[in-house]
């Protein structure tokens, strides 16, 4: 779902540049004042396994592939600002180095794929920081990972449309629909695999993920 | 680091390097929903003007040297994870609350 270089206009890429710029500067600063030291080495094994899964692209309807965003499940699994920053760091080296998404979008990108869906995740977080909602935390994890997909794919055409990027004829409630129908089956993907992410990473590393109280110490143990 | 941390690590890391190297090969090469949404629409060409990517060894997710292969695409993979992790590790430690015991390079509080 990344923007290239040249649909967005300049004070369309310049709006997303300092909305993005400003969330990124609000999570460094919450990062910097209470990080947990156990959080590092997740954060960076997730952002190289979030970089290596966006480049699976799996198909999805005749002719069209789509693949992971990520941000939702590490808006989960590590909370907005960190989740932010690894989503940025992952979208810079991607566009600075692969050429995958504009470097004039980069701010767009982050905000599509990095602010939205890890604040749609860090309000799902909670459910999963106590000891015992597994199969609410699935729904509601599942649900909200297909709607992050559908938020950011929403939002990526109003920044086109808002660019004079599409054609005068298309409506916008039909090109709505053309980019929300491909990623209702994406989001549905997004949705399982987040799933799946965190039932492991709770089954591997419960409490660098969520915290001690999240183990429910004190009910099994007598 | 304590052992749990490296283990974390070694395990995530060889996951993502996997995925990357290897799993990332035989992925789809049908555009992705967006090119495709933008295709449909008639909005695949860009009409504003865009900024340069700088130059670099990789051309999309191969790497110039090696053409266009499962070996051109696995050096993408594992550069770029890499390149995350690096670049998050190294961030992780600039962000990392100072503790008194192991401020090393600050004047000690004992000494002003």
């Amino acid at each position: 779902m990344h923007i290239g270089s040249g649909f967005l206009s300049p004070p369309v890429w310049g709006t997303m540049a300092a909305a993005s710029g400003a969330a990124l500067a609000a999570s460094l600063a919450i990062a910097g004042r209470r990080l947990d030291e156990r959080k590092v080495p997740l954060m960076g094994v997730m952002g190289a396994f979030v970089f290596a899964a966006q480049m699976v692209n799996f198909p999805v309807l005749a002719g069209t592939s789509g693949h992971l965003g990520g941000g939702f499940l590490l808006g989960v699994l590590l909370g907005a600002p960190l989740g932010i920053i690894v989503m940025a760091s992952i979208l810079v080296v991607q566009s600075l180095v692969f050429q995958d998404g504009g470097i004039e979008a980069l701010g767009a990108n982050i905000f599509v794929m990095g602010v939205i869906p890890c604040l749609l995740g860090a309000a799902v977080r909670r459910l999963w920081m106590r000891p015992k909602t597994r199969l609410l935390g699935d729904v509601v994890t599942f649900v909200g990972g297909t709607v992050a997909v559908l938020a950011g794919a929403t939002v990526v055409i109003l920044l086109l449309a808002w660019s004079e990027s599409l054609p005068g004829t298309v409506t916008l409630a039909h090109a709505l629909g053309v980019m929300d129908a491909v990623h209702l089956v994406i989001g549905i993907v997004e949705g399982l695999v987040s799933v799946a992410v965190i039932r492991f990473v709770l089954a591997a590393r419960r409490e660098a993920a969520f915290g001690a109280a999240s183990l429910g110490v004190g009910e099994g143990v007598r | 680091m304590t052992a749990y941390n490296r283990n974390t690590l070694i395990v995530g890391l060889a996951a993502a390097l996997a995925i990357g190297a290897i799993v990332s090969y035989f992925a789809s090469a049908h555009p992705d929903g967006l090119e495709k949404t933008q295709e449909d629409l008639g909005a695949a060409e860009p009409v504003h003007a865009g900024l340069d990517a700088p130059p670099v060894a990789f051309d999309e997710y191969s790497l110039k040297w090696l053409g266009e292969g499962f070996w051109a695409n696995a050096a993408a993979g594992v550069a770029g994870s890499l390149l995350v992790m690096g670049l998050l590790l190294g961030l992780g430690c600039l962000l990392r609350p100072k503790r008194p015991d192991t401020a090393a390079n600050g004047p000690s509080p004992g000494l002003s």
